[in-house]
């Protein structure tokens, strides 16, 4: 955990260096939520309800995946760029030469510190649709919330860690943040209007279902307590499989390779 | 009046840029957003000098001497703050076609190859950037590419290269269009001696085949030794010298290097100021039962050392 | 010039030769080209879906387009959308950094050819790595699709145009960064816009019809809408001709806006240094 906050730390003085990017940051989340809000007015322009959820339910969902987001960006998706990079120009030495968790290590080195602006607007897009809902929100749903948003971002985070230990074995990863970003799209909508193939795929093999749609579902008066369990279990089985397969791939590592 | 027959013509060139200062702490950095404080730095304050054609002459000076902006300038990448230079005929920064097609900037470090791909291919691009004819172009390719000896590397994506090998592939591509001057700024920089020396021999053989004009900076002494007789010296971006290279030791070199052999084989070496040679190479034979002797003057490393300590 | 004929082509040669060298950096990296692929049609598909949902609501229809009409939108979308890839400006801060822009200085060549050849070329390979997916969403989303022989014509015509058309407005934005360090934030607002009214989101009749209106003055749809409605809209042929026609209006402005904004870019550029 020292080691956690050291390099939370050195991040952070690191981002601060570079406030030009705070305006950027706040540009851009400011744009990308008025386009999902535009998207969104569009589809409510044309009928009342999309697989049985409401405009503002729809826009708890859409406030969940922003948040989440900027958490992936600001913390798991820099650190898994570097990997990635490093294995593939043979650097990772250094880092796996350390006394330390290596998983932990690789895991902590890098901060985007301005994209968890994202966190914020995400949060206030939240407040927005569950005010809009006319139904408050008890304490209890209010906790699985919580929780169910932390079991999204280390759902999303295995996922990641999963995709960057493939650069073990292929050389060059420079597509999986456009990979990553074009999936995670998909969690901008209720899971349920996607076609069953597609479902299962984007609940199960890759978490955006679960990350995104089951948290808005405590806010929005539509989750089953067996999902928290399922979900629960769920993400400690995949963390358990990218642990696993972390270790496996570092094993392969081979050091700079021409 | 510059002579009519200079390559290069350089008089009074200077540069100033303006950088932002920047000051530390956070206070100030916020302030920085939105009222800058500009400072003027004088990169090149007057330098002058004329290249004559087929020249190969060392561009010398310390890490911020100015060396890399004249020759930015030079090639036309920079706009000169004031001063003239013309090279070829041309005024650089106007970036003609043709005037581009006549020169060459080859900097150590930089990479305009295509990564993924055999050299080969990237020469042929280059071929059809420079509008080479094909005859002409697959002439010249193979006679560099055999002057380097690099029939292999070049059939090799180039990203499977070492930097050393990289370096001669890059030089090779930058002179297909045969241009008549070669301004090689660090052309050597990270490579191993032996590498060093391809490059330098290869730089020289290419001066004299196509008589081009080269004007080369260089960390390596043994560069400039091999490919040099005149050198040009600046410093905080001003002239400091311009003439031959054995002129340099005898102006700046403060001291000569005195080696004796002594009747019992002993060998004496000592470093005397240079206005006390003759003084001490006497004194040095009165005293000894000397069998030969030889005087030299420091090696240029250390002239160059002494010149911009002064 | 006595060399014109020449000089034309010089051009050719190099664009064949560019093209040809990307083409052959591509096929290295299949698979990553593939995934880069998957990244992008998902969203595509995620609109469709949306889409589709609405119109199964609806007794099949969104304002009259039925599904399957929408599902052919937005699969020629994708081939639309992968030729709208070009040079990125935000690679321009990249290139200047790197070292890369005095590079392209020095060359006797003006820069804006050398990435329009590069990434024509990168449409090769992507094409013959685009086919089976084409095919694959094809028979998932059912696409109504029943071209006239001229609207294919038109169409392939037409991706060329957008790609050009983009191809310019990208490098004018990417001039932007020589000249001011807030250059980033001007590229999200431009993508916004482009995202907004080109047809990229909706069909842009989906749309209010005051975005419409604003849509008509900006040269987004041509390079992204105008392309897909060739394909699928069953435009009427004096349309699709007049399409083409702001196409070439289009091209015509990013050429001026493209030796304009370069030659003051790069003015500034060798005052200041880097």
């Amino acid at each position: 955990m020292k080691l956690a906050w050291t390099y939370l730390r050195l991040g952070v003085l690191n981002e601060m260096q570079y406030r030009a990017n705070f305006f950027v940051a706040i540009v851009q989340s400011l744009l990308g939520v008025a386009v999902a809000i535009a998207v969104l007015a569009l589809v409510y322009s044309k009928t009342n309800a999309l697989n049985g959820w409401t405009q503002s339910e729809l826009l708890v969902v859409l406030g969940v995946q922003i948040l989440l987001g900027g958490v992936i960006h600001a913390t798991v998706q820099p650190n898994m760029e570097r990997l990635t990079q490093e294995v593939q120009d043979g650097k990772l030495d250094f880092a796996l030469s350390k006394p330390a968790d290596s998983q932990l290590l690789i895991s902590l080195r890098e901060l985007r510190l301005w994209q968890l602006v994202d966190v914020m607007s995400g949060g206030i897009v939240i407040a927005v649709g569950v005010s809009r809902l006319g139904r408050s929100v008890g304490v209890g749903h209010a906790f699985a919330f919580l929780a169910l948003l932390v079991i999204g971002a280390s759902l999303l985070y295995c996922f990641w860690l999963i995709l960057a230990t493939g650069s073990f074995w292929v050389v060059s990863m420079w597509f999986l943040s456009d990979l990553f970003e074009g999936i995670y799209q998909v969690g901008r909508w209720p899971i349920g209007v996607y076609p069953g193939w597609l479902r299962y795929s984007m609940t199960y093999l890759v978490p955006i279902g679960f990350a995104v749609t089951v948290p808005a579902q405590a806010l929005t008066h539509r989750l089953a307590w067996t999902t928290v369990l399922v979900a629960v279990a769920f993400a400690i089985v995949v963390f358990l499989v990218a642990r696993r397969f972390w270790r496996f791939g570092v094993t392969k590592y081979s050091g700079a390779s021409a | 009046m510059p002579p009519v027959t200079a390559v290069v013509h350089v008089a009074g060139l200077e540069k100033v840029f303006r950088v932002p200062e920047r000051e530390a702490g956070l206070r100030a950095s916020v302030r920085s957003l939105y009222a800058r404080r500009w400072r003027d730095v004088r990169a090149v304050d007057g330098v002058s000098f004329d290249l004559e054609p087929g020249e190969v002459v060392g561009f010398l000076g310390p890490n911020g001497a100015g060396k890399t902006t004249t020759l930015k300038m030079l090639s036309g990448l920079l706009h000169p703050t004031g001063g003239e230079v013309t090279v070829l005929g041309h005024v650089p920064w106007r970036r003609e076609r043709d005037y581009l097609r006549r020169i060459t900037l080859v900097m150590g470090n930089r990479n305009q190859l295509q990564w993924d791909l055999p050299a080969l291919d990237s020469f042929e691009l280059n071929r059809a950037i420079y509008r080479l004819p094909r005859q002409q172009f697959t002439e010249t390719r193979d006679e560099l590419i055999e002057l380097l000896d690099i029939e292999d590397l070049v059939r090799k994506p180039v990203r499977q290269l070492s930097l050393g090998e990289r370096m001669k592939v890059e030089v090779v591509g930058s002179l297909l269009h045969l241009p008549q001057v070669l301004f090689l700024d660090e052309p050597t920089i990270g490579l191993d001696v032996t590498m060093q020396k391809r490059i330098r021999n290869f730089v020289a053989a290419y001066n004299e085949r196509y008589g081009a004009t080269v004007l080369l900076t260089s960390h390596y002494m043994a560069d400039v030794e091999a490919l040099c007789k005149r050198v040009v010296v600046i410093h905080h971006g001003q002239m400091l010298f311009d003439g031959k290279l054995e002129a340099l030791a005898d102006r700046f070199g403060a001291y000569k290097t005195i080696e004796a052999v002594l009747a019992d084989g002993e060998t004496i070496s000592m470093q005397v100021p240079r206005n006390e040679t003759s003084s001490a190479t006497a004194r040095l034979l009165a005293e000894n039962d000397v069998s030969d002797l030889t005087v030299e003057d420091p090696p240029i490393e250390d002239v160059i050392e002494q010149v911009f300590a002064s | 010039m006595s060399s014109q004929p020449s000089a034309l082509r010089s051009y050719v040669d190099f664009y064949a030769t560019g093209m040809r060298t990307q083409i052959a950096t591509q096929f290295q990296y299949r698979a990553a080209t593939y995934m880069y692929t998957l990244g992008m049609v998902t969203e595509p598909v995620i609109y469709l879906v949306v889409w589709r949902t609405i119109a199964n609501q609806h007794g099949g229809t969104v304002d009259g387009t039925g599904a399957g009409q929408i599902a052919a939108y937005y699969i020629v979308w994708t081939l639309v959308r992968t030729f709208n890839i070009v040079f990125t400006p935000f690679g321009w801060e990249e290139r200047i950094r790197e070292g890369q822009l005095s590079s392209q200085l020095l060359r006797p060549l003006h820069p804006v050819h050398y990435d329009m050849a590069t990434f024509a070329g990168h449409k090769i390979p992507w094409l013959v790595m685009y086919a089976p997916i084409a095919v694959a969403l094809s028979l998932v989303f059912h696409p109504t699709l029943d071209p006239r022989p001229i609207e294919v014509v038109v169409f392939i015509v037409a991706i060329w145009g957008a790609y050009v058309i983009r191809s310019l407005n990208h490098f004018v934005l990417g001039m932007l960064t020589l000249l001011t360090t807030r250059a980033t934030s001007i590229f999200q607002i431009w993508f916004l816009g482009e995202l907004l009214v080109s047809g990229r989101l909706v069909p842009l009749t989906f749309m209010p019809p005051w975005a419409q209106s604003i849509a008509a003055w900006l040269p987004f749809k041509w390079t992204f809408y105008f392309p897909i409605e060739a394909l699928v809209g069953g435009m009427p042929t004096h349309a699709l001709l007049t399409g083409l026609l702001w196409q070439c209006f289009w091209t015509g402005v990013g050429c001026v806006l493209v030796w304009a904004s370069f030659k003051v870019a790069i003015r500034h550029y060798s005052a200041v240094g880097n």
